[in-house]
């Protein structure tokens, strides 16, 4: 029997994280992960993350789980990939599949970070094939390459839902709609605000009725709710789909927690069955600790945060270090994640109507109801400005905890302040150079740059732009507004492309002047 | 009622469900309305629902289905989700070849 003194099951963000706090602390760690690549989501993870830097804001989630990787290595941890654990029993003994056989471990700590699974929700023709959790459509594009299906609906509007409907357009597929049986979106407006623009309808309280196919998936029947939650007649509308993508939330994947005999509680706040653990992830079994979603349904960052005090905790729990080294250093971890759970989105706001911004401002009703902010909606926001010249013009309206914009502008002229989830303001006393960090540097797609005297009768708008094949200047199509809808005709007169824009293209297109605060988009002419 | 233990209480007659035939449990491909039978049978908690019709036992282990068998048996009993608790966590966690199984490495 081998022998650790840190066992970690989970190679995810928030399982590295505490292995690399662990042995940067002398201790002798092994990760096991059942999957053929280590990383957890992180690697499925193509889009920008949100936060500060020390959250690693603005870098893509691959991108941070080959530095998790890295890190890892160089403290010395131990991965062991196609390692499943199937028992974890008394005494801290881990027993793992690795290959054609069953092999023994014993550590003197454990952490258990396995993660969550997806959500299914039942309705006549579920178990067709072409119905997939939205998961299921992130590994098949972002990992092997392939394309879930040509036309999909989306179900659930949370961050998931949304993030997964972007990349499946970037993967050109077609989304037919987006749809929800809550009144609202449930993720990040941003989120919401960059599929809508691309033309994807939002079906908020509406839910599946039924797919429709005898072998596999050929369309789809929707129908809206009423308050509760039952079906409105005659309100059935009917889609040509081929895939069905189901983003309705994760379940704790907690099992071996419960077998070890760690006391449980069924808890909806945190996603179901999880451990009862303290705030430095020690459960009721002495050594045995958990982090990440295992332990409540949260995201990759907040993993990564609650992966390094555990992993930090479970160096005190064996005298690698003494209590109050693990405290101070604790103590900064707990600081970014408060930075995280801060804002509409905290989890202390999970599931209300939060009416108004934390500066006052109403939010955007149309924004949580249809997925894009009215144009009468946006001149009351802060990152909203008119001056002569370009000049940034943030569409960023709910406050989340998330800064780089703040730190892109090479002028200053992007304020946030102290407080990480205010909404950005424009210091109009500073003239922009127009030179587009602040367009890439945004996790949301939410800032454009404006140039409303661009020529006579036209408008200038920069956009953020992550579709390839990237368009070409010159070349003519229409501009979109928010929702999607052709609003003008556009002509492309720049693309620019930088490593420091990190695949974040700046498309500026030249519209009529009256166009400058609708076009939000590029479509090329068919 | 909220202790599922009273095995006396009167659940009323089964009244049939247009969507009784909708299988929910796929791997053993058990139906809504065989899960909500089992409930009329006298099978009260997760672990009776699943010796008795063998819910969420088999490929996937009930990673698709527990949350969904909980929400009809729950509403079967009238009772909330959390009152119900989830069936014992037994190794082997996943699904593993005796062969394998048996097969000490070290």
């Amino acid at each position: 029997m081998k022998r650790f003194d840190l066992i970690i099951v989970g190679a995810g963000p928030s399982g590295l994280s505490a292995a690399i706090e662990a042995a940067n602390r002398g201790m002798n760690v092994v990760v096991f992960d059942e999957n053929e690549k280590p990383g957890g989501q992180l690697f499925k993870q193509i889009h920008k993350f949100f936060g500060s830097k020390e959250h690693k804001a603005k870098v893509r989630g691959f991108v941070i789980g080959e530095q998790l990787l890295k890190e890892a290595s160089e403290a010395g941890v131990t991965v062991v990939l196609n390692a499943t654990v199937i028992g974890l029993y008394q005494d801290k003994e881990v027993v793992v599949k690795i290959g054609d056989g069953v092999e023994h471990y014993k550590a003197d700590s454990v952490l258990i970070a396995t993660g969550a699974s997806e959500n299914m929700v039942t309705f006549e023709g579920w178990t067709l094939p072409g119905v997939i959790g939205a998961g299921a459509a992130q590994t098949m594009m972002n990992l092997h390459g392939i394309k879930p299906g040509q036309k999909v609906l989306m179900l659930g509007s949370g961050n998931v839902g949304l993030v997964v409907s972007f990349q499946l357009l970037q993967a050109g597929c077609e989304v037919v709609g987006l749809v929800d049986a809550a009144p609202r979106v449930g993720g990040y407006g941003v989120h919401a605000a960059k599929i809508a623009r691309c033309g994807v309808p939002f079906y908020l309280s509406h839910t599946i009725v039924k797919a429709e196919g005898t072998d596999c998936v050929t369309g789809v029947t929707i129908a809206q709710v009423d308050k509760n939650f039952q079906f409105v007649e005659g309100s059935e509308k009917h889609f040509d789909v081929d895939t069905i993508c189901l983003a309705v939330g994760l379940s704790p994947m907690s099992q071996l927690l419960k077998m070890a005999g760690c006391k449980m509680e069924d808890n909806p706040k945190r996603g179901g069955q999880v451990p009862i653990c303290d705030e430095f992830g020690a459960t009721s079994i002495p050594g045995i600790f958990v982090a990440g979603d295992v332990s409540g349904i949260e995201e990759a960052s907040s993993a990564m945060i609650g992966g390094r005090i555990a992993g930090i905790t479970a160096a005190q729990y064996l005298g690698f270090i003494d209590k109050e080294e693990q405290l101070t250093k604790c103590e900064e971890n707990k600081k970014a994640l408060d930075g995280l759970r801060q804002g509409m989105f905290a989890p202390k706001n999970r599931g209300k109507l939060v009416e108004k911004t934390e500066e006052g401002i109403p939010v955007s009703m149309n924004l949580l109801e249809k997925g894009f902010i009215a144009n009468d909606e946006m001149e009351r926001f802060p990152g909203v400005t008119h001056k002569a010249g370009v000049h940034p013009v943030m569409e960023c309206t709910q406050n989340i905890p998330c800064n780089p914009c703040q730190d892109a502008c090479p002028k200053h002229c992007i304020k946030i302040g102290e407080k990480i989830t205010s909404l950005p303001a424009v210091d109009e006393s500073v003239d922009c150079i127009g030179c587009g960090m602040c367009v890439a540097s945004c996790s949301g797609q939410a800032i454009f740059l404006l140039d409303e005297t661009y020529e006579e009768g036209f408008a200038a708008v920069t956009l953020p732009y992550e579709f390839l094949p990237l368009p070409k200047e010159g070349e003519k199509g229409y501009g979109l507004g928010r929702d999607g809808k052709v609003v003008c005709e556009a002509e492309v007169v720049q693309v620019k492309t930088a490593k420091a824009f990190d695949h974040t293209n700046l498309l500026t297109i030249k519209v009529p002047a009256d166009m400058a605060m609708k076009a939000r988009f590029y479509k090329k002419e068919a | 009622m909220e202790n599922i233990f009273d095995r006396s209480v009167d659940l009323g007659e089964f009244v049939p469900q247009p969507d009784d035939d909708m299988i929910v449990c796929r791997c053993e491909e058990v139906t809504k309305g065989q899960i909500r039978q089992a409930v009329h049978d006298g099978m009260f908690t997760i672990t009776e629902i699943r010796r008795y019709l063998r819910t969420g036992m088999g490929l996937c282990q009930g990673q698709t289905c527990a949350k969904l068998v909980k929400r009809i048996v729950a509403n079967e009993l009238k009772v909330s989700m959390d009152v119900l608790e989830p069936a014992s966590s037994r190794a082997p966690m996943r699904p593993i070849e005796m062969e394998v199984f048996a097969r000490e490495n070290n």
